[in-house]
């Protein structure tokens, strides 16, 4: 279903200056869509010109498949339901506490006073900033107020999000919380819809992107089609992102099998060839040909786990008793991948889990979790990109416990599903505290 | 970042009492003080709000004297003054300058010390409500003032971008510090007139920006306010109820008797 559409809209300031051209998108509901450009093409502009902040002179939006029409009426049910988070938070914080910015959505959108209260409440504490709730903007660090500003949004509930630029001054983790707060907003039907000049984060998270420069749309489609249009990314002064390199020139190498598009780490270390061939010593008695079992390697041969490797064939004998073998690798011990909900956290059971299970890397997602663990000085192995990581870790033997709470339980368990089946790479992946059935 | 008296009220655990207890104590210090004609008074709500101010709302002591350092001086050399030149009547000592009499009598004795005490405790009572009570508390006082709404609303952007403004401020003022822009008297000048005219162009964006970003939010001329329900407890109830006592106590026990 399309949420919000444009029919060649095109925008030009009051000043005369042209900001967008014959602008065609289609936004459809419940995607995670990235708008590519590089400074000034037109994306901003393009953001506000969907919430009917900036009126078109030619074209026009539609919202749900009708025109927009500009009277205050129509506008505010747009605006209700098409939210927009600025670049900078401190244009848009403005209430002089964190909860009076929240409630001014709601308030504005006519709720009664305790509904106001119980949905700023719950909205605070899902972005975790509870305990900041009576603090003035100007104490929060860059990344709260980026998460003051979402709660803003999320507090009027819509059904688009926009925001411009989210990543924008902020530090990694931080960035890392921000997505994965976004993730869990997509993984409850919001579409999110972000602009973004980071090529490397439009690659691996968005479903669909748009390419913009000056002022127009020059590409559209499916990131792994996207980003691989070097014509049309040097047009748009964008770069091929990281991960996409990498792989182009390993495959150049010969290392990597062809024809995948890697999007993020566990599927690039997928497109590697696996080592079939080795040098080892061999006893004079093995001839050219013959099967031996080298039992299992560790140490140097193998840095990060250990593997049996058996059936070997003896392909050629050096003269000096050097032998080059081809052999199947058995890891030897499989990593898994657990979930704990903290949303029913209690700390004896997560103790218990973790020396019940032999977990040798613990990762927390999402604010509220971290702060659990922090809380409890649980040691934390992995703060960003923890489901990546999780899975890299697991893949070389290692057993890894995730913490996480509410959707994004589910959300962390569709992505690893998501690998498994792609991948073809069995992990064992489980909620270690399912709900107790009554 | 330096922090401002405001951010020390923020932080106080006075912030969340009930803001009417705080404002009826500090009003009523003020009032004994200034009708008593005995310095007793305002000396005892000034030991009385300093020691709420540094115990309670658990502000620095340093920083306290140092805040009240600067009328307490300006103060201090006003009373000799007055010691001096106020007051008719019998010396209590007298010298001689350059062939002038100047003496102490203990009338101008006695106003001397008044001024000094009342100062001292209008002071303490007034830091006591700045540093307990943020404005943000204030501005729900202010809301029951039957102030119009509009007033409030915009001395409540107001207050918020102050710090924007404070912070921008601050960026520009280093950024041409590094450059020299105050290596002397004129180039300093200009700088400043460029910091001006940089933050009014700032603001007018910034007014804007606002003005997208609220309308963003379906803004049809209401803003929340922050009232919480904050009821007196016992304790607070009855520390208050023992403060007004001890001072009216002194002020009937002090009064028309001269200190000297």
């Amino acid at each position: 279903m399309v949420v919000l559409e444009t029919k060649d809209l095109s925008y030009s300031y009051p000043d005369g200056t042209l900001a967008l051209e014959n602008i065609n998108i289609k936004i459809e509901k419940g995607k995670k869509i990235a708008f590519v450009g590089r400074n000034g093409s037109g994306k901003s502009t393009l953001f506000l010109a969907l919430n009917g902040t900036h009126r078109p002179q030619k074209g026009q939006v539609l919202y749900h498949g009708n025109p927009m029409k500009y009277d205050s009426k129509s506008l505010r049910e747009v605006r209700k339901n098409v939210g927009i988070v600025f670049q900078n938070s401190d244009d848009q914080i403005f209430a002089p506490t964190i909860y009076q910015d929240v409630a001014f959505g709601p308030t504005n959108l006519g709720y009664p006073r305790e509904k106001v209260d119980k949905i700023v409440t719950e909205t605070l504490e899902y972005v975790g900033l509870t305990h900041l709730r009576d603090k003035p903007p100007h104490h929060l660090s860059g990344g709260q107020k980026k998460r003051v500003a979402i709660a803003g949004i999320v507090a009027m509930d819509p059904e688009v999000i926009i925001l411009d630029e989210p990543l924008s001054n902020l530090d990694p983790v931080g960035a890392d919380e921000v997505m994965d707060l976004l993730n869990e907003l997509n993984y409850f039907g919001k579409t999110i819809v972000i602009s973004t000049h980071n090529v490397d984060l439009a690659y691996s998270w968005a479903d669909y992107v748009f390419l913009m420069n000056d002022r127009r749309v020059i590409s559209e489609g499916a990131p792994e089609e996207i980003f691989r249009q070097t014509e049309n990314l040097k047009a748009a002064y964008l770069r091929r992102p990281v991960t996409l390199e990498i792989y182009e020139e390993i495959k150049k190498r010969g290392l990597a099998k062809v024809r995948s598009c890697p999007r993020d780490i566990p599927d690039l270390v997928q497109t590697l060839r696996s080592q079939h061939l080795m040098w080892v010593d061999v006893p004079p008695e093995v001839e050219e040909g013959d099967t031996i079992n080298l039992g299992i390697l560790y140490g140097e041969y193998a840095q990060d786990s250990m593997y049996e490797a058996i059936n070997c064939r003896v392909l050629h004998i050096h003269e000096d008793g050097l032998a080059i073998v081809e052999m199947d690798r058995k890891a030897l011990r499989a990593g898994s991948i657990g979930i704990y909900d903290t949303s029913r956290y209690s700390h004896e059971e997560l103790m218990r889990i973790i020396s019940r299970d032999g977990i040798e890397c613990v990762g927390a997602m999402g604010k509220k979790s971290k702060l659990i663990a922090e809380g409890d000085d649980l040691y934390i192995h992995v703060t960003s990109g923890v489901i990546d990581r999780s899975i890299l870790n697991a893949l070389s033997g290692q057993r890894c416990l995730i913490l996480t709470h509410g959707g994004m339980v589910d959300h962390a368990m569709d992505r690893i599903r998501c690998y498994i089946e792609k991948s073809g790479i069995t992990l064992p992946v489980d909620v270690v505290n399912p709900v107790k059935e009554e | 970042m330096t922090h401002i008296l405001d951010d020390y009220a923020v932080l106080s655990p006075l912030r969340y009492k009930n803001n009417w207890l705080k404002l009826s104590v500090v009003t009523f210090g003020i009032l004994a003080g200034v009708s008593s004609n005995s310095p007793l008074v305002p000396l005892v709500t000034a030991a009385c709000m300093s020691f709420a101010t540094v115990h309670f709302g658990k502000i620095p002591s340093g920083l306290y004297l140092r805040l009240l350092a600067g009328p307490a001086g300006f103060v201090l050399v006003s009373a000799v003054i007055i010691a001096f030149f106020f007051g008719e009547g019998v010396k209590l000592f007298s010298f001689d300058v350059l062939g002038f009499t100047l003496g102490v009598s203990s009338a101008g004795l006695n106003m001397a010390l008044l001024v000094l005490a009342r100062t001292l405790g209008g002071m303490s009572c007034l830091l006591f409500l700045s540093l307990t009570t943020p404005m943000i508390e204030l501005f729900s006082v202010l809301k029951t003032t039957k102030l119009p709404d509009s007033f409030i609303e915009i001395s409540m952007m107001m207050y918020r971008y102050i710090f924007v403004f404070m912070e921008v401020a601050m960026g520009v003022k280093y950024a041409q510090t590094v450059r020299l822009g105050y290596k002397d008297f004129r180039t300093s000048f200009r700088s400043v007139v460029m910091l001006g005219t940089n933050l009014f162009i700032r603001s007018w964006e910034q007014g804007e920006k606002l003005y997208v970003s609220m309308n963003s939010r379906c803004y049809d001329g209401k803003l929340t306010m922050l009232d919480e329900k904050r009821p007196v407890k016992l304790p607070e109830a009855v520390l208050a109820c023992g403060y007004f006592v001890l001072v009216m106590f002194v002020f009937l026990y002090t009064r028309g008797m001269p200190l000297i």
